[in-house]
């Protein structure tokens, strides 16, 4: 899922500071799950502002909505009976749920709240990992379904660096090695022979190197 | 904005503290009128930061939760939850520039145990002094 972090109150307000009647409009999917826009976070965020506006004695008239989606247009269409009423929406969405928004509403202004960060895992209640770079050529199958690019600081791809402590990364005491996590793991259904192989440098043309992405699939289209 | 004269206390609470039964709810609610509002939880894991903020935002100048004592939780972490959600809210309040001790928790002690009604009477002091949140104050 995407991960992000609500930025600063200040910063928001600063933002929003131009603009009088503002829709705060969270997300019900990735960022409700790492507790940053979903419906919780998006009371929360509205409530904190509206105090914050009464404690300035500045006039805002603060609602919030939340979206299943806020990257599909589908969903962004409920948007269309109340639109007209804001001078600004705030936007609990990822940078994708943020751009999908404004794409569909040329003419509003649609700041963002979160700053997206990553893709990432929920280890632990309240914790979550980046392990996946979106890097558009998938390796997991070589290092035993743990990327040396996401999770080696040093993101190497014939390793291990040697530098690694009791598994943990010289670099990052806290993180765990990857390298020793893909040998441990590899070691286990006996592939270990899938690191005899020397891998080239990455081609990162298929991440960033041609503009933004896209996936076009007709089978699914209208 | 509101015309209030004297600082309300919103005052969660677990069901599980001492003399906090509908009898002594009632007796609160008249002894002390609209400055206490009462809210009895099941137990005080399931208090959000949202309902701290949403009492302050519309109705109070103080929103405390009474949980019970620390490894007393029916639900085993239930006021262990408190706690932290009550550390979050405070961060929300000072971010905004309000006063931090707007916000509270009470955890008692096994030994010491208070009962809900001298615990009102308590956090209503704090309340006092504190005054009208500026969430409240009027317009110049």
């Amino acid at each position: 899922m995407i991960t992000a972090e609500q930025k600063p109150i200040r910063e928001i307000r600063d933002m929003i500071a131009p603009y009088k009647r503002i829709l705060v409009l969270g997300c019900g999917s990735c960022v409700a799950e790492c507790a940053a826009g979903g419906e919780k976070e998006t009371a929360m965020l509205a409530s904190a502002l509206r105090m914050a506006a009464k404690m300035d004695q500045e006039d805002f008239d603060i609602h919030e909505m939340t979206l299943d989606r806020q990257c599909v247009n589908d969903f962004i269409l409920q948007l269309d009976d109340v639109i007209d009423q804001y001078d600004a929406v705030l936007s609990l969405g990822c940078g994708a749920g943020v751009q999908a928004v404004a794409d569909m509403y040329q003419e509003i202004p649609v700041i963002p709240a979160l700053n997206t960060e990553f893709l990432g895992q929920t280890k632990d209640q309240g914790y979550w990992v980046e392990n996946c770079l979106g890097c558009g050529d998938c390796m997991l199958y070589h290092f035993g379904g743990i990327c040396p690019l996401a999770r080696c600081s040093k993101q190497i791809l014939n390793g291990p660096c040697g530098g690694s402590m009791d598994g943990r990364c010289e670099i990052n005491p806290e993180i765990d090695c990857a390298w020793q996590m893909i040998i441990d793991r590899l070691s286990k259904f006996q592939a270990l022979e899938r690191l005899e192989k020397i891998y080239p440098p990455k081609d990162w043309s298929k991440k960033q190197g041609s503009g933004p992405r896209k996936i076009i699939r007709e089978d699914q289209r209208k | 904005m509101t015309n209030k004269q004297e600082p309300t206390l919103a005052l969660f609470y677990c069901q599980n503290v001492p003399d906090s039964g509908v009898g002594e709810r009632q007796l609160l609610e008249e002894k002390y009128g609209p400055r206490l509002r009462l809210f009895p939880i099941p137990c005080s894991g399931r208090l959000e930061p949202l309902h701290l903020l949403r009492a302050l935002e519309e109705l109070a100048d103080a929103a405390y939760v009474i949980t019970c004592p620390g490894d007393q939780c029916r639900y085993f972490e239930g006021n262990a939850r408190a706690k932290k959600r009550v550390e979050r809210t405070k961060q929300i309040l000072s971010d905004i520039g309000l006063e931090t001790d707007r916000v509270g928790i009470i955890m008692g002690t096994k030994e010491a145990a208070k009962g809900l009604p001298t615990l009102a009477a308590e956090i209503l002091d704090t309340t006092t002094q504190l005054g009208i949140s500026p969430v409240f104050a009027k317009k110049t």
